[in-house]
This record gives structure tokens, sequence and C-alpha cells, in this order.
């Protein structure tokens, strides 16, 4: 039953994933862009938790671990640069 | 029974995730985004790792998920804060311009 | 059915649309963001088509490394030149760009056929790689090809890489960053990030290391989680750029490159053959050394300096 369930729940955070990239397109401010950049980021770590499942491949849990690991290097990188100005 | 249970929770977690996503799009300003998203998007990883970990297939698995959520929160924490306190600053560099 | 064929239009589509905006690139830190999405659903793509070796891969660098270093580049041409971060900054003639695109094209174009043509191939070389798969005591196919059957092709992979990193070295030694602000490790939730991330880094590099022998893994992915820890060091100001290169960083930089032509070298001078197929234990040193390599090599292109120094704080 899950594994027809699935596909269908992960084309529903796909959808998720593609609506958050109108927050990285609209702006108003890089922060917004970073936010959604935090957004594709669980997003991702949750369709690759169940993609593991979905086809029964468990190193796609290991390639989940690797993104969240260094999931937060995108904000450190931003962290103190010089907001540029309006676009 | 267990699958039903599991069901459930994923698709709550999907639910929540939804919940981060509108709040991304909606709110009106980049902190109140910040605070819907990081924790809508945590309570939605929690869901769907604790049914992934049900169906898994061993312990060993259950608690890498368990691990991969934990990280989670710290990853969606620090970079929350270094958001907001980036966002802060070039908010008191407008204020500074005049703008 | 129709939902797995959803799932793959769906992933499809938004990596074409991620790619478009990339290369349109109005908006030069939107573009970045887009960026970072198209690695994260490029590791999807090949988590969905079962090449997990590809995925961690993809993972580790576009994760740990592409998306710092393209901020990091972003943030000196701010301070080079502010007007060029503002939209509509610096636009290519528009007869290049139709130039460089039909080349492009092109380029996929003459890809793709060979592609196709292949698939109507015997697809003899596989099936013989498989088939002496037993006879290298490796269990993971992928690690056979890198390190045995197309060995010659790593190494000049790793020479490609210490290309790059020399030449990124060269191009960032004229202008120094002039100390912006980073988020320092005595920040408080950020030291405590750095300290557990770093050396979980270690663990997961070393464990990957192990278990590409027989499952999806190996020196290219360990390395570039290592790459990863490195990165996350530098960028909370754990570790600094140093001018001067040590004797311990020089030989980094060449450990794995020397061990892996070396064990091709070396059976000649047994009378064997030139990149004869070296037993287990060999095999576990040359990619043991090719991680230090990449990880160093990596880490070090990421910093753009000769090498990295530990702050006491």
């Amino acid at each position: 039953m899950i594994a027809a369930v699935m596909p269908w729940l992960l084309v529903f955070l796909m959808l998720n994933l593609a609506a958050g990239l109108w927050r990285a397109w609209q702006g108003p401010t890089d922060g917004d862009r970073l936010l959604s950049a935090l957004l594709f980021g669980t997003t991702s770590i949750a369709l690759l938790l169940m993609i593991a499942e979905w086809l029964a491949l468990p190193t796609l849990r290991s390639v989940a671990l690797l993104l969240v690991m260094f999931a937060s290097i995108l904000s450190l990188a931003f962290f103190g640069m010089p907001e540029h100005g309006d676009d | 029974m267990i699958d039903v249970f599991a069901l459930v929770l994923l698709i709550g977690g999907c639910g929540f995730m939804f919940a981060g996503t509108v709040g991304l799009l909606r709110l009106p300003d980049v902190y109140c985004r910040l605070h819907a998203q990081t924790k809508a998007d945590n309570l939605g990883l929690l869901l769907i790792c604790a049914a992934l970990a049900l169906l898994s297939e061993s312990l060993l698995a259950a608690s890498l998920l368990l691990l991969i959520w934990l990280l989670g929160l710290v990853a969606s924490t620090v970079s929350a804060h270094l958001i907001a306190r980036h966002a802060r600053a070039a908010e008191r560099v407008d204020r500074g311009k005049g703008r | 059915m129709i939902g797995t064929l959803a799932v793959d239009l769906l992933l499809v589509s938004i990596l074409i649309g991620l790619a478009w905006q990339v290369v349109r690139g109005r908006v030069l830190f939107r573009a970045i963001v887009f960026f970072v999405a198209f690695g994260l659903i490029m590791a999807m793509i090949w988590g969905r088509l079962g090449v997990p070796d590809l995925a961690l891969a993809e993972a580790a660098i576009g994760a740990g490394l592409t998306g710092a270093l393209m901020l990091g580049a972003f943030r000196r041409l701010v301070e080079i030149d502010a007007r060029q971060a503002v939209s509509g900054g610096l636009r290519p003639s528009p007869r290049l760009s139709l130039l460089l695109s039909l080349l492009a094209g092109l380029l996929v174009a003459v890809l793709g056929l060979a592609g196709l043509e292949l698939r109507g191939g015997s697809g003899e070389a596989g099936r013989a790689a498989l088939d002496s798969l037993h006879l290298t005591g490796l269990g993971n196919p992928v690690s056979a090809v890198l390190l045995l059957f197309r060995g010659l092709d790593t190494v000049f992979e790793m020479l490609v890489l210490l290309g790059a990193f020399l030449g990124a070295r060269h191009v960032a030694e004229r202008d120094r960053r002039s100390g912006a602000a980073i988020a320092s490790h005595r920040l408080p939730m950020v030291g405590a990030l750095q300290m557990t991330v770093v050396p979980l880094a270690l663990v997961v590099a070393l464990h990957l290391l192990r278990a590409g022998a027989n499952d999806p893994g190996g020196a290219f992915q360990a390395g570039a989680v290592l790459a990863a820890g490195g990165v996350l060091l530098t960028l909370t100001g754990r570790v600094v750029p140093q001018a001067q290169a040590g004797l311990l960083t020089r030989f980094s930089l060449i450990f794995g490159t020397l061990m892996l032509a070396g064990s091709g070298i070396v059976p000649l001078i047994y009378g064997g053959v030139l990149m004869a197929p070296p037993g287990k234990t060999a095999i576990y040193a040359i990619e043991a050394a090719m991680m230090v390599s990449i990880g160093v090599t990596l880490s070090l292109l990421f910093s753009a300096s000769a090498g990295l120094r530990a702050v006491r704080s």
C-alpha cells in the first residue's frame, strides 16, 4: 500500500520544492533567497529518504546524511556579505 | 498495521512541509518567513523520519534516520540564526543610508 | 506506474527549468541559489536512477563545495565592482551568446547521438568487466573500473584536479580578501555546529573509504566529504589561509597521484605489465592516499591559498 502512495507523496513534496523556487525568484532580499535554499535542502533530504525507502536503496540515506551535514555551509558563506542593494 | 501508522505519519509530515512552504510564500517579512518555515519544516522532517524509521529494515537504519533529523535541527537552527542576523545588519545599513 | 512517471517528469522539468534560469542569470545571486538547487536535484536524480556512488559524490561536492565556492566568488565580485551584483549588470554580446549556445547544443547533440549508438552496441566491455570482477577482490564495480580497469583515466583526473587548484591559486593570489566578516566559530551556535559536523565528516569519510570496496563509496566520495569539512573549518574561521605551503601540504597534494601512478609503474620493475591490478591491501592504500589528496586539494581550492593554518582560540 505504501509503495502505491509513495510516488504521489514524492510528487507533492517536489511541487513544494518548485513552489519554493518562486520565493527564490522573487526575493526581494538575498536573505529570502537563501531561505528558499534552506527549504530546498530540507525538502531534498526528505525526498531522498523517501526514495531510499521506495526503491530499497539504503545508501541514499547516507546521501541524505551528507546533505544535512553540509546544509548550513551556504548560510555560513553568506554571513557577513554586504547587502548589495535592491533589484 | 504498522504500514497504516507510518502512512499517517508520512502524510502528516508532508502536510507540515506544505505549511512551511505556504509560510515562505505568503508571509510579509523575511523574519516571519524564517520563523514559519524553519519550525514547520523541522516538524515535517521529524514525522517523515519517524514514519520511515517504522518502515525501515533494521535498528541501524532507524538510528541513522534519527541522526539525520537531529543534524537537520542543528543545521536549520544555525542557518536561520545567521540569515536573520544578516537581514538585521542589512536593515541597519539601509536605515543608515536613509532609505 | 503513472506515479513513477509523474515523479520522473517532475524531476526532469524542474531540472531543465533550473538550468535555464541559471544560464539566463539576470540576478547573479538568484542564479547562484538556483545552481545550488540544481545540484540537489541532480543528487536526487542519481538516486532515482539507482546510482548511489554518483549521488554520494554529487551531494558531497554540490552541497559542500560548489555553493560556498560560488558565494565566495560573488562576495569578491561585490567588493571589486558592486554594479555587477545588481540586476542587469554585465551582459554579454548577443552574437557571442548565440555562438556559445549553438556550440553547446552541438556538443550535447554529438554526445547524445554517440550515447544512442552505444545503446545498440554489444556492451562487451561492461560485461567483461563484470565477469572479471571476482578476480579483483572488489565487490563494487564502480571502484573496480575507476581504480583497476581504467586506472589511467583516474591518474589523469587527479592531475586535472591538481591543475585546477594551481590555476585557482594563481588567479586568487592577485586579490587577497580584505578581511571580510566571517561567521566566526566563537558565535555560540556556529561553534557547536562545527564541533559536531567536522568530526562526523571525518568518520563518514573513513566509512565511505572502507565501504567503497564492496558497497557504494570510494576515494572520491570520501575525499569530497573531507573537503567539505575543510570548507566548514575555513568558513567558521577555525582555519585560516596561509601564504606559504608547508612540506606536508605539498606532499599530500600529490600523494594520491603518486600512489596510483606508482602502483601502475612498479609492476614494470618486476617484469609485469604496466598498470597491472594490485592486490587488495594495495588498493586500500591507494584509495586512502587518493582520499587525502582529493580532500586537501579541494579544501585548498576553496580557500585559494597555499596552505591552511589552525587558529588557537
